[in-house]
């Protein structure tokens, strides 16, 4: 079997409907749902579409954490035993497991909260993280940037659980909660170990983190604000070894996202007004 | 009361082991050596498989197991330097080229329709070599002196054996046609001669059969 194996190689059945992220970002739709003032973006429970948003970020769990599982699987195979220790071999492997466990979780909280696989599309960005050849950067991506991610995803899910009274959602989310703040400290940890002499290739390594945390940012997704679907969870961040000023600085990037989108949305509104008032 | 100075003997009746054993210090860490080489390039693998395999049940056990045999990994590196091997990469060896070969053979398949292909290798002929590999060993190292190896392979065991059992029901799963009976024969007969010519997961003698 060859080493590095691409995004488009990724193994699925039928079930799963794959899409580009370019595709999703340049939805001709998107800008007549932008129109629509739907209030703050924040899953709360008193919204009308609070269900169907929860389902549809419990699928992106899903397919996220096969992702993951995919990522760190590669990662025991892909280098030989010079480029990635086997003590972070070992630590690929364990995550393995944990991301094997959180798919069956995912899989049956979809089935508990009604939607099924396939139900909405995957995009593979995840895994493309997982796919740099460097092993120390394929870390920062995966470890620091996206399991950092998750810490957020869990932590908005595991309140959702809470205030809508669906104790079995919070109950599994404060699980995998608990797991992902083990593989953000692994990434932190080989971070440290694998650039000890070699700060140039550590600041490599932090600069692709920020480009995954600024793509995960993307149009508002995560952030401080009612506008963002997911937020910011400082406290588990800093237990996974988060500096203050890392976080302070995800928080810029996340406001900045958050306005270059409203800037987008409302050019794109601007466009559409004009061409009504045209035709 | 408690009668506090009545003599006891050491080892109480129903305490059968013994002090002699097959292996030397040297010889066994020989061994394990090869046991961890063996394991980890086999949880490498099964890592590298998930991507590859559509069937979400296939993929879901092969990451489970994934940590299982490097943990039995981690297990044989933390026991080589008590087996005086101050440097554990200087015995995480095959035994000889031809096991190479085997393990390369096992590693082939990589398209997502080679499933059964995968699954056999592991499941029909590396993990029962496991299996019977970790029992001679465990059978026949003394109990007394060699006790850390005794319960590193019994917690090894215990995963081959649960390990075997879902990769062999997977198999069952998807060998739904004569034709895919032919593929898994065909499949696991061209393994096993690759197997039978390095001698085992140890080399030759593995099971203690004469050199």
């Amino acid at each position: 079997m060859k080493r590095m194996l691409p995004e488009s190689e990724l193994a699925r059945d039928e079930r799963f409907v794959r899409t580009k992220i370019e595709d999703r970002l340049f939805d001709p739709r998107g800008p007549k749902v932008a129109q629509r003032n739907t209030g703050p973006a924040r899953m709360g429970v008193d919204r009308p579409a609070a269900g169907e948003r929860s389902r549809s970020l419990m699928h992106g769990i899903f397919v996220g954490e096969i992702q993951a599982l995919e990522g760190a699987g590669r990662t025991c195979y892909d280098f030989d035993d010079e480029t990635a220790p086997f003590q972070l071999k070992l630590d690929m492997a364990r995550q393995c497991w944990d991301e094997s466990r959180h798919c069956e979780i995912s899989v049956k909280l979809g089935d508990h909260m009604g939607t099924e696989i396939g139900e909405y599309t995957e995009s593979t960005f995840l895994f493309a993280a997982a796919c740099n050849p460097d092993p120390v950067l394929r870390l920062c991506g995966v470890n620091r940037a996206l399991e950092g991610l998750a810490i957020d995803v869990f932590s908005s899910m595991k309140d959702f659980g809470n205030e809508s009274g669906d104790p079995i959602l919070e109950f599994c989310e404060d699980w995998m909660l608990a797991d992902e703040v083990t593989h953000v400290k692994m990434g932190s940890d080989w971070l440290r170990r694998l650039t000890d002499t070699d700060p140039e290739r550590r600041e490599r390594a932090l600069e692709f983190q920020r480009t995954v945390d600024a793509i995960f940012n993307l149009g508002g997704f995560r952030g401080e604000d009612d506008e963002n679907p997911i937020q910011l969870a400082r406290n588990f961040r800093r237990l996974a070894g988060f500096t203050e000023d890392e976080n302070d600085s995800l928080a810029a990037l996340a406001r900045e996202s958050t306005e270059q989108a409203r800037e987008m949305a409302e050019a794109a509104t601007a466009a559409l007004d004009a061409s009504a008032q045209g035709s | 009361m408690t009668e506090t100075t009545k003599p006891r003997a050491p080892f109480a009746p129903w305490d059968r082991r013994e002090l002699p054993g097959l292996f030397t210090v040297e010889e066994t860490a020989r061994r394990v050596g090869n046991y961890k080489w063996a394991e980890m390039r086999l949880f490498e693998v099964l890592g590298g498989w998930v991507a590859t395999v559509p069937e979400l049940d296939v993929k879901l056990v092969l990451g489970r197991h994934t940590y299982h045999h490097a943990w039995h990994a981690e297990l044989w590196h933390k026991r080589l330097p008590e087996l005086r091997e101050m440097n554990p990469d200087r015995l995480t060896l095959p035994p000889n080229d031809a096991f190479v070969t085997f393990m390369d053979g096992i590693r082939e398949p990589e398209a997502p329709g080679d499933t059964i292909e995968k699954l056999v290798g592991v499941y029909r002929v590396l993990i029962p070599r496991f299996i019977g590999v970790y029992t001679y060993h465990l059978n026949g190292t003394s109990t007394i002196t060699d006790a850390p190896t005794i319960r590193s392979l019994k917690f090894a065991l215990q995963d081959e054996f649960d390990d075997w059992r879902d990769g062999e029901m997977l198999l069952q799963s998807l060998i739904d046609t004569p034709e895919k009976v032919e593929r898994a024969g065909r499949r696991q007969v061209e393994l096993e001669r690759l197997y039978l010519a390095s001698g085992g997961i140890a080399g030759p003698g593995s099971l203690g059969e004469p050199v």
